[in-house]
């Protein structure tokens, strides 16, 4: 920007003028407050000095505050009504409009003394327009003048008394010095304000005066009086300011501005007018388009300003006064206008001959209105117009530029683009400084956002379509850039030039100007320039390659301008990032001029740890021989900076020498075991390292084994000296002991392009871990030199990992590829403890068995070990089973952890019971049983287990890994029941009579009524199920007699002694029989509710096992099953004796229950008499019973006298319960008497064969109902 | 409508940022186009990881320098596209940029799925001189990219 005049670059603002304001130097400068009369002055010392410091320190702070409302800058997009304000004397001059004074009578037709018309203007006869134009409108005229005066006040008289009247006299005298001194200032405002008329500039008048003068009731008066006298506007044109604070001043100043704008805008205006008359005049009156051919060349000094010209001028004047306005759009219309009649100006040679003064000046010009207008269009973040009008005025005057004859062969065309990128790049740098800000250039649904905040719609239509990449504005550092690749190519240029004027060529145009350029320095400048925005813009997480790259450059010139130390400390650091990203194209380079740095140095050290690392970057076999060649010349050349020191060459992070590859045959080993492992060195197919004096390799191994070291040795004739493949083995590495020599392995360490040393050896270790190498080191000694290069075990030229391969034979050479991700190492574990574990039981177990499983643990080892066991009980399936373990005395359903079997020395073995429990259902048990073991030292053994902890402790401290195992085994049980049960309940019915109504006894607790319930016979079936067969010890019937049922009394409780204990084989069945008397209670009968069992059996019973012995005592418990009510309504029961002797009378009974509920029964009893039936009867044969009420009974008696023996039958008798069942249907008719004396048959029940009988299979299964056998009663009739 | 892209070098760069192929189509300045990619990585970062943070492959214009502009893509594995094409003064259609990514995306998962590299090889083994066929796509693709229409 330096390059251009900052007149034509700089944005414009209205100007102003303040004069009034110069510092009094001298007191008598300011004639206010010099005292006037001698008397006053004695009256009041001190006043006007203090006045006057008063009004003094006000001027000063007054400069500041005007002066710091604008500062002049080229990057302004705020309009804020601010005046560029320039102080100025009282007596200012403006320059003269025309040369010729006004009274002259050629005033008319002579012109502005910066006209191209006028003979001794600077731009006579044909300059288009000088930056002193624009100096003119910025420095000497403005558009407003602002004048400080100071407005006279008497001074005040404090010697007289408040109270005293005021003096007319005195009071006279003032107001006339006032009236004088106020014509005074108003004749030197006129004086002035004529002269800012004839140039249409507005005058205004700050009167300074006192805080006291503005109380004053005669300011107003005077104001006007001086307006009046002088000759001022109405408005804005006279203010008084007394002195106040700074922040006061400030917002004078702005209202100063505020008012003074318009007035400002109005002369610039009125400019502008006067401007546009001329240019339309001008374009009219020259219409037509005079060829300048007609002007021969020889005239061409002389010829006046072409009608194109006077154009450019007039646009180029009416942008700049747009601009004094702060109308923008205004402006860059003009200046647009301005720039394309330039570039008709341009076209064309004879217009505008190139290398003439006025061409230099033009092409200064259009690149200032580039600027102009570039800069316009940022302010309006129009990026693309702005970077599109800036690309194509490069562009047009690359074009120009080739016509002109300084094409890009020459360097002023690329210090012409340098410039202009440079000029870009610190515009945006100064736009970027306050409101500029740079879009991110991604992609459209990206920005989408971000762009339809602030630019126009056809710029979003544009983006969604695509972009034009040169268009896109990007942060300066780019064009800083630019503009330095622009300037190495002014460089470049230059020095072609120059060769070619050492040989003889003449000097390109410009030649001796160039010549005095530092181009380095200027490319550095802009490098780092562009690296220091381009580190403000990067991201925080960015790693900064661009900036890099750049840095490259620097370095790059730094090593051009032969500043070789800085350039080697930029390549250090770059080379850093690109090793490390693998990038070895832009590191060769690199690394040449870094290496060339080196040279120019003289770094030995340097320079061979750069030649070793180029080494493994070099393309092909002939550069790699090339650089051995440079590498062994250095080390010949030279003697070591430090001999004795080796010279470490790290080549961890960039490309090795060798391509290592270290393979180990297994995964893992067991301790003890002897791990075979490859160790391939080998050089890349483009890398000869015949000459390379290696002397020896050092492989380093884990901690605690021996570095195995392989010295060169040249082959001797007899042996294959050039095979691709070679193999040196080296044997198992040992253990380091510090008394061992190390051993060294012979071994031919040259390397010719593509061929591989195999290391084959193996490594065992006495503890698990890991093992691998560690490093390998290889060492060049030539000439006291010693330099080593350590490697990594794994390493490549290639980006990728090479795949692991074993060598399987030399002849031919046969490669195994191992299907391993990772073969770079082995684990050493310890090897599986010899655990012989057996569980041994007798399945399948049964229910309500302790079921014993042995658990045998045989140390088969060598070692001691401590063996634990868990037993885990999974979950069964099976619905309503239960289920636990016992084990070690702890009882759980789920997990037993931590069983300790203790220490097992080899050879001898532990065995524990652990026990099943299962009951409910049968069905499969699952157990899980894992069996841990760690290996002890023997010692510990001896010790009490609580001794051994510590010392196990410690000793597993010493080995990383606990040398442990775990087995672990599952078995499922299958578990059936032993014993079945098959319950038959009957019923009877009770043959006493139920207790009266009122029978007290019944409320008694003890009271036990069966009259109702009857008793229960319950048959209980017992069958053996287990395949084994079990030993029943005893049967028990237990009772939980209920206030609903009681047990009263069982088969069991008199013969159980000797019936058991008894062998039961599988399908054996015991039977016990149960007498249960039933009283249930009313509510129990209607509700149909069940009795549960009052009791239950105790089968206490073994297992039998197969070498005959009895297993654990088992108990299984079964509940008596469920009882039933008998539902009866109206029931009549005989009673009859079982035998009865011929001719002997016997009674026979018949009780006829009402049952019901509710309801009374009406019965009639009739026996029916047979002639073949073998009794006489006396009793009732016919007859009806009284109403049975619900709830009683009615008892009858018959006398038998048996005529017959043996069985005979007992007359049938036949009751009936009468009710009048007759339906609707059938009373209509005739009455069947028969029907209604009938009624309903009553069942009669010999109470001897009462069995209402029902099967029960277990206690809660369903019962079965088995129907009363049906027959009639029968008396054994004995003689 | 706007002229044929014409790329003049594309870059496919690994995850780990290490470059798997750079294919230029211009003689005699292949370094240049390194430097391009590599320094690409910058604005691809930036770009991804920045607050302004999405999902779309495509990152657009990355930057102009240069005659060259450089466009980004990365793909959902991060394995990352750069293409250069020549900074002429002419609207870029987005559209055809990411055709043209997408077929190059396609032709290295295609040269990835090549069952003959290892696993554990595969992105930086897939540019490996020893695999023509990719060299061969990538190349047909800027030829048809230059004749205005892209293989799908």
């Amino acid at each position: 920007m330096n390059s251009y005049p900052a007149e034509l670059l700089v944005q414009l603002a209205p100007v102003m003028f303040v004069a009034g304001l110069d510092l009094p130097s001298a007191p008598s400068t300011s004639p206010p407050s010099t005292p006037q009369s001698p008397g006053q002055t004695q009256s009041s010392p001190p006043a006007p000095t203090k006045i006057q410091d008063h009004f003094a320190s006000l001027i000063v702070r007054l400069r500041d505050a005007l002066q710091s409302q604008h500062k002049v800058a080229i990057w302004a997009p705020e309009r804020t009504r601010a005046f560029q304000m320039i102080l100025v004397g009282k007596d200012v001059r403006f320059p003269p409009r025309k040369l010729v004074p006004p009274e002259d009578l050629a005033y008319a037709s002579a012109h502005s003394p910066l006209s191209p018309l006028t003979p001794s203007s600077p731009l006579y006869p044909d300059g288009l327009i000088a930056p002193i134009w624009i100096r003119k409108h910025t420095q000497l005229l403005p558009s407003v003048f602002v004048l400080f005066l100071r407005l006279f006040e008497a001074p005040a008289i404090h010697a007289r008394s408040p109270l005293d009247p005021p003096d007319p006299e005195h009071e006279r005298d003032k107001t006339e010095e006032e009236r004088r001194r106020d014509n005074d200032l108003s004749a030197e405002i006129a004086a002035r304000k004529k002269t800012t008329n004839e140039r249409g500039i507005k005058l205004t008048v700050v009167l300074l005066a006192t805080r006291r003068m503005l109380d004053d009731p005669s300011l107003d008066s005077r104001l006007t009086f001086i307006r009046r006298q002088s000759g001022l506007d109405s408005r804005a044109a006279l203010f008084v300011l007394s002195p106040v604070s700074t922040s006061e001043l400030n917002d004078f100043a702005r209202s100063l501005q505020d008012a003074l704008y318009e007035p400002a805008l109005e002369y610039y205006t009125s400019h502008s007018k006067r401007v546009r008359r001329k240019r339309n005049r001008h374009s009219q009156s020259v219409s037509s388009y005079n060829p300048p051919a007609l002007v021969s060349m020889g005239v061409a000094n002389t010829r006046p300003l072409r009608p194109e010209g006077w154009t450019v001028r007039y646009e180029y004047k009416m942008a700049c006064f747009a601009e004094f306005r702060g109308e923008d759009e205004v402006a860059l219309k003009h200046y647009q206008d301005a720039y394309a009649t330039l570039m008709i100006m341009f076209g064309s040679t004879a217009i505008l001959p190139p290398r003439t003064k006025r061409w230099a000046e033009a092409k200064v010009l259009a690149d200032a209105i580039n600027v102009k207008i570039t800069k316009l269009y940022l302010y309006n973040s129009e990026h693309s117009l702005a970077l599109s009008h800036h690309n194509s005025h490069m562009r047009r005057f690359a074009d120009f530029s080739r016509g002109w004859g300084i094409g890009e062969e020459t360097f002023e065309y690329w210090s012409w683009m340098a410039r202009q990128h440079r000029v870009l790049a610190e515009l945006l740098e100064q736009g970027s400084n306050s409101s500029l800000t740079f879009p991110t250039n991604s992609s459209p649904s990206l920005t989408a956002g971000v762009t339809s905040a602030g630019t126009p719609v056809e710029l979003d239509a544009v983006r969604a379509f695509g972009l034009n990449p040169s268009h896109a504005l990007q942060h300066p550092g780019h064009y800083y850039y630019m503009a330095a690749r622009c300037t190495e190519a002014r460089r470049e240029r230059f020095l072609v030039n120059e060769e070619a004027i050492s040989q003889g060529t003449s000097a390109a145009p410009g030649y001796a100007n160039e010549k005095k350029v530092d181009h380095l320095s200027l490319i550095l400048e802009l490098y780092t320039k562009s690296y220091e925005v381009f580190k403000k813009h990067s991201s925080t997480t960015s790693q900064g390659r661009l900036t890099l790259w750049i840095a490259y450059r620097i370095a790059h010139t730094y090593y051009e301008s032969e500043k070789f130390d800085v350039a080697v400390r930029f390549f250090e650091r770059i080379a850093k990032t690109y090793r490390r990203e693998k990038w070895k194209h832009m590191l060769r380079p690199l690394l040449s001029t870094w290496y060339a740095c080196a040279q120019k140095l003289s770094d030995v050290e340097l320079m061979a740890t750069l030649l070793v690392e180029m080494i493994g970057y070099a393309q092909d076999v002939n550069e790699s021989r090339t650089l051995q060649d440079d590498l062994l010349a250095v080390l010949k050349s030279s003697v070591p900076v430090s001999p004795g020191k080796p010279l470490i060459v790290d080549l961890k992070e960039s490309d090795p020498l060798l391509d290592t590859m270290l393979v180990f045959w297994v995964p893992e080993v067991q301790v003890g075991e002897e791990a075979g492992f490859q160790l391939s060195l080998s050089t890349p197919t483009n890398i000869d390292l015949s000459t390379l004096p290696i002397d020896s390799v050092t492989i380093t191994l884990s901690d605690g084994y021996c570095p195995v070291v392989l010295r060169h040795s040249p082959p001797t004739d007899g042996q294959v000296a050039d095979r691709a493949v070679r193999l040196v083995k080296i044997g198992e590495v040992v253990p380091e002991d510090e008394d061992e020599e190390l051993e060294e392995i012979c071994a031919d360490l040259r390397w010719r392009p593509g061929e591989r040393l195999v290391v084959s050896g193996s490594i065992s270790s006495e503890a698990p871990g890991l093992l691998t190498v560690v490093g390998i080191t290889v060492v060049l000694a030539q000439n006291g030199w010693t330099v080593e290069m350590p490697h990594e075990p794994c390493a490549s030229h290639e980006i990728s990992t090479l795949v692991p391969r074993w060598l399987t034979s030399l002849q031919p050479i046969r490669f195994l590829q191992l299907g391993r991700d990772d073969c770079s190492s082995v684990v050493v574990r310890h090897r599986p403890h010899e655990l012989a574990v057996s569980l041994s039981h007798q399945a399948p177990a049964l229910l309500d068995e302790e079921y014993p499983i042995a658990i045998d643990i045989t140390n088969v080892d060598e070692r001691h070990l401590d063996v634990v066991v868990d037993v885990l009980l999974q979950p069964t399936e099976v619905d309503q089973a239960a289920q636990y373990i016992v084990f070690n005395d702890q009882r759980s359903s789920g997990l037993i952890k931590g069983i300790r079997l203790g220490t097992i020395a080899p050879g001898v073995s532990a065995t524990k019971t652990l026990y099943l429990v299962g009951s409910g259902a049968p069905g499969d048990r699952m157990l899980d049983i894992s069996i841990q073991s760690t290996s002890v030292q023997p010692e510990s053994t001896s010790e009490g287990d609580e001794d051994a902890e510590p010392h196990s402790s410690s000793s597993l401290s010493e080995h990383a890994t606990i040398d442990s195992c775990e087995k672990l085994q599952t078995i499922v049980i299958p578990t059936s029941g032993a014993l079945a049960v098959t319950y038959d309940v009957a019923y009877r019915r009770s043959k006493d009579p139920m207790p009266a109504l009122a029978d007290l006894s019944t409320v008694e607790d003890d009271f036990w009524d069966d009259s109702y319930g009857g008793i229960a016979v319950v048959t209980t079936r017992i069958k053996c199920l287990a395949p084994c067969g079990l030993v029943v010890e005893s049967l028990k019937l237990h009772r939980q007699n209920n206030p609903l049922a009681k047990v009263l009394d069982c088969s069991s409780d008199d013969n159980s002694d000797d019936m058991f204990p008894d062998e039961y084989l599988p399908g054996d069945e015991f039977c016990n029989v149960s007498r249960i008397s039933l009283s249930p209670r009313e509510e129990q009968v209607l509700g149909e509710e069940k009795i549960t069992g009052p009791g239950n059996y105790k089968v206490v019973w073994r297992r039998m096992l197969p070498d005959g012995g009895r297993g654990r005592e088992s108990t299984t418990r079964f509940t008596l099953p469920t009882l039933m009510i008998p539902q009866d309504e109206l029931i009549a029961l005989l009673d009859a004796p079982s035998f009865a002797r011929l001719h002997v009378p016997t009674t026979i009974y018949l009780t006829v229950r009402n049952r019901h509920s509710s309801r009374s029964a009406n019965i009639t009893v009739a026996l029916d008499l047979d002639p073949s039936d073998a009794f006489v009867v006396a009793g009732l044969r016919n007859g009806r019973l009284p109403i049975l009420l619900p709830g009683s009974e009615e008892k009858l008696s018959w006398n038998l006298i048996p005529i017959e023996c043996g069985h005979v039958k007992i007359p049938r008798i036949k009751v009936m319960n009468v009710r009048r069942a007759t339906l609707p249907s059938q009373g209509v008719g005739v009455p069947n008497t028969e029907d209604d004396m009938e009624g309903e048959a009553v069942k009669v029940v010999d109470v001897r064969a009462d069995r209402n009988t029902a099967r029960v299979q277990s206690a809660d299964d369903g019962t079965v109902a088995i129907p009363q056998q049906d027959g009639s009663s029968t008396i054994l009739v004995l003689p | 409508m706007s002229p044929p892209l014409r790329p003049n070098a594309v870059a496919f760069i690994s995850p780990q940022n290490h470059p798997i192929l750079i294919r230029t189509f211009e003689k005699g300045d292949e370094l240049k186009y390194h430097y391009v990619a590599h320094t690409s990585l910058d604005v691809i970062e930036e770009r991804t990881n920045g607050p302004t943070k999405s999902n779309d492959c495509y990152l657009g214009l990355l930057y102009a320098m240069d005659d060259i502009a450089a466009y980004g893509y990365i793909t959902p594995l991060k394995m990352k596209i750069v293409l250069a094409l020549p900074l002429t003064d002419s609207v870029v259609r987005d559209a055809e940029v990411i055709m043209t990514f997408r077929a190059l995306h396609l032709a290295y998962y295609h040269a990835s799925s090549n069952p003959f590299i290892r696993l554990h090889d595969t992105p930086t083994g897939v540019g490996s001189a020893k695999w023509k066929r990719f060299r061969q796509k990538v190349d047909e693709i800027s030829r048809a990219a230059s004749g205005g229409s892209v293989p799908s």
